[in-house]
């Protein structure tokens, strides 16, 4: 009963008018950005990050989390609706983008918004049962072990978001680790990596980073495709019939609980969720063989998968204090601009927070069933504007917020820098998103790996020695060998194949 | 222009060796009292292995062209640069600099249309110098 009279007193704060008013704003803020073309959550929050610097602490982190999830179903609208993925809503494009072509678009909006409604409710009593306990445990982490779910965080990441090949996004979360670098070091004083340039003393700011590789980066890709997408023109009918309703139901709860449950691992979230659902439901849905052409299951799962998750990746952030994706990287370091340090005490310190944000989220999925359902056509109307207004505009944002964090015009030269690296690993096919969480997590990782060698007099054998880092990293281990012998097992194979097929020279 | 997967081994490798060379510079210290440049020595230390590993996996893997545009990154670079550099003076310049410049991205250019744009900004500019407090110099 104490999770309920916790969630009263989380409610109290929630419901006060102007946290309602952060959360409303949070969530169409975010939905309309997330809608436009190449703007996924990272981007809208990495845009949206610095207008939340000057509100008081709870209303801000109230109203990034609605940019958050409000940006995951903006998404999800332009996939059903025109089939634009993001990284973050590629399964929406499938079954939903059919029902569009079949003229099924209100239809398959109210499933996903139903759906996201159901997952992101599901979510929450997960999360409100499972963060505290999990926080008590965390109490018991040694710095070893810190370093070790660390390393396992980018591997994870790093396999998740490059769909296998994993030394590509490791890679770039060590180039992440050492960009966190750049500063000054906190322990000695000395200067690092800052080739003598005074405003490199402090450090790159997070948003040049996360603007340039996610904003910039994005918007110039989508110029060199010349972007022509085709706004939705259709009719949307959006109240459905009582067996279409039905069917939405169950894919929605066996949606959200593996968008649950897969949130909660290291380098899953959203998007691993998406997947998982849509693969459960191929394989269980009563209607499995209408999958892939445009059937409700396909859509109503994958929503319920992607809202649940979005919601309870909070619960590594907030109780063991480690961002398990770039977007609650991101959130951390939003957490940390304002004096919070998520972590096992987070809940304890800051109990009125921590609650108020977690019936923020379901306050926020109220909102977004309101937004998107409803209204929905009305959100539609964004895509009336052309790109050639949009990206000058964005551009323009993208400067603002460089400049508001730290009222420095130097900072959009750093910006600008990120956009041109960011554009050419996004050329080299190398992923940002790991470099985001390597960015944000680097300082935190050499702070543990500094402290563990000094509880161990300097020898390695503490990762090892202890039970759960040295868990982590046999885990590791086992599967670095797993990939590396799948690898030279294809590379045998595709030598049968005569050379001159393989290679294109 | 060259194989994607070559390049990006190339550019990881050249990373690692730039951040391995300035670490070594720093002070080390001992592994249970560690400097400032341990830390970063041996994570690009790993870098630098991991791109040696994909350079390798390169020669087994097919051969993708990497397809650079470089004009386009190219202007949007010079607007944000200019921006920064106008707005020291004022922003309104800068914004009109950025609109315009950075529209040569685009697949059509209209000068009326960026007027436009740019008259837009400059309002929400102005709306966040007054309405917010932002220490934007307009004038």
């Amino acid at each position: 009963m104490e999770v309920l009279s916790n969630l009263a007193l989380g409610f109290s704060h929630a419901l006060t008018l102007s946290n309602l008013a952060y959360c409303a704003l949070g969530c169409c803020v975010g939905t309309l950005i997330g809608l436009l073309p190449g703007m996924g959550p990272l981007a809208t929050i990495s845009l949206l990050l610095p207008l939340t610097y000057s509100l008081p602490l709870d209303g801000s982190l109230i109203m990034l989390a609605g940019i958050y999830y409000g940006a995951q179903y903006g998404d999800n609208v332009s996939a059903i609706t025109m089939k634009m993925p993001h990284a973050a809503s590629i399964v929406a494009c499938i079954d939903g983008y059919q029902m569009t072509l079949k003229g099924k678009t209100g239809l398959a909006l109210f499933a996903a918004g139903v759906s996201s409604f159901i997952g992101g409710t599901v979510a929450i009593v997960v999360l409100s049962t499972l963060a505290e306990p999990l926080a008590n445990v965390a109490l018991l982490f040694s710095p070893a072990d810190y370093c070790a779910l660390m390393v396992l965080g980018f591997c994870c990441v790093s396999y998740v978001s490059t769909g296998g090949s994993m030394l590509g996004g490791f890679a770039m979360a060590l180039v992440g680790v050492l960009l966190g670098q750049i500063g000054t070091d906190l322990n000695s004083g000395a200067e690092r990596f800052t080739w003598d340039q005074p405003f490199l003393v402090d450090g790159v700011g997070l948003i040049s980073v996360a603007l340039g590789c996610f904003g910039i980066a994005e918007i110039t890709k989508n110029l060199d495709n010349k972007n022509t997408f085709t706004p939705f023109t259709g009719q949307i009918k959006l109240i459905p019939s009582w067996p279409e309703f039905k069917r939405i139901i169950p894919s929605a709860l066996r949606g959200s609980i593996i968008g649950s449950f897969l949130g909660l691992l290291p380098g899953g979230g959203p998007t691993l969720a998406q997947f998982g659902a849509y693969a459960a439901e191929k394989r269980f849905s009563k209607y499995r063989d209408e999958i892939g052409h445009g059937a409700i299951e396909g859509v109503a799962g994958q929503a319920a998968a992607d809202e649940a998750a979005a919601r309870t990746s909070f619960i590594p952030l907030m109780s063991i204090g480690i961002p398990e994706n770039a977007v609650m990287a991101l959130m951390m370091a939003a957490f940390i601009v304002k004096g919070v340090k998520p972590g096992p005490g987070m809940i304890n310190e800051h109990p009125a927070l921590f609650w108020a944000l977690v019936a923020s989220m379901w306050v926020g999925n109220c909102f977004l069933l309101l937004l998107n359902v409803p209204l929905v056509r009305y959100l539609l109307s964004i895509f009336k504007v052309p790109f050639s207004v949009l990206f000058p505009s964005i551009l323009f944002f993208c400067c603002v917020g460089t400049f508001s964090h730290q009222n420095n015009l130097e900072e959009i030269y750093i910006t600008a820098v990120f956009g041109v690296i960011g554009y050419l690993f996004l050329r080299l096919r190398l992923e940002a998103a790991p470099l985001m969480l390597g960015f944000i997590l680097g300082p935190m990782l050499e702070e543990y790996f500094r402290r563990a060698l000094l509880l161990s007099r300097g020898s390695f054998a503490t990762f090892v020695t202890h039970p759960v880092s040295g868990t982590i990293f046999a885990f590791i281990g086992a599967f670095l060998l797993y990939k590396l012998a799948a690898t030279l097992a294809s590379a045998r194979r595709r030598k049968g194949t005569p050379l001159s097929a393989v290679s294109g020279h | 222009m060259g194989n994607v997967q070559v390049l990006r081994s190339v550019a990881l490798l050249a990373f690692a060796l730039l951040f391995g060379w300035q670490a070594l510079r720093l002070n080390l210290g001992t592994l249970s009292n560690a400097g400032p440049g341990l830390f970063p020595l041996i994570v690009s230390g790993l870098l630098g292995l991991v791109a040696a590993i994909m350079m390798i996996e390169a020669r087994f893997e097919q051969a993708s062209v990497a397809n650079f545009n470089l004009r386009n990154i190219a202007v949007v670079f010079a607007g944000l640069a200019g921006f920064a550099l106008i707005a020291h003076w004022s922003v309104i310049p800068a914004t009109i600099f950025l609109v315009f410049v950075s529209s040569l991205a685009g697949s059509d250019y209209s000068v009326l249309r960026c007027a436009k744009i740019s008259a837009a900004l400059i309002a929400i500019a102005a709306g966040f110098r007054y309405g917010l407090g932002l220490n934007l110099r307009l004038y």
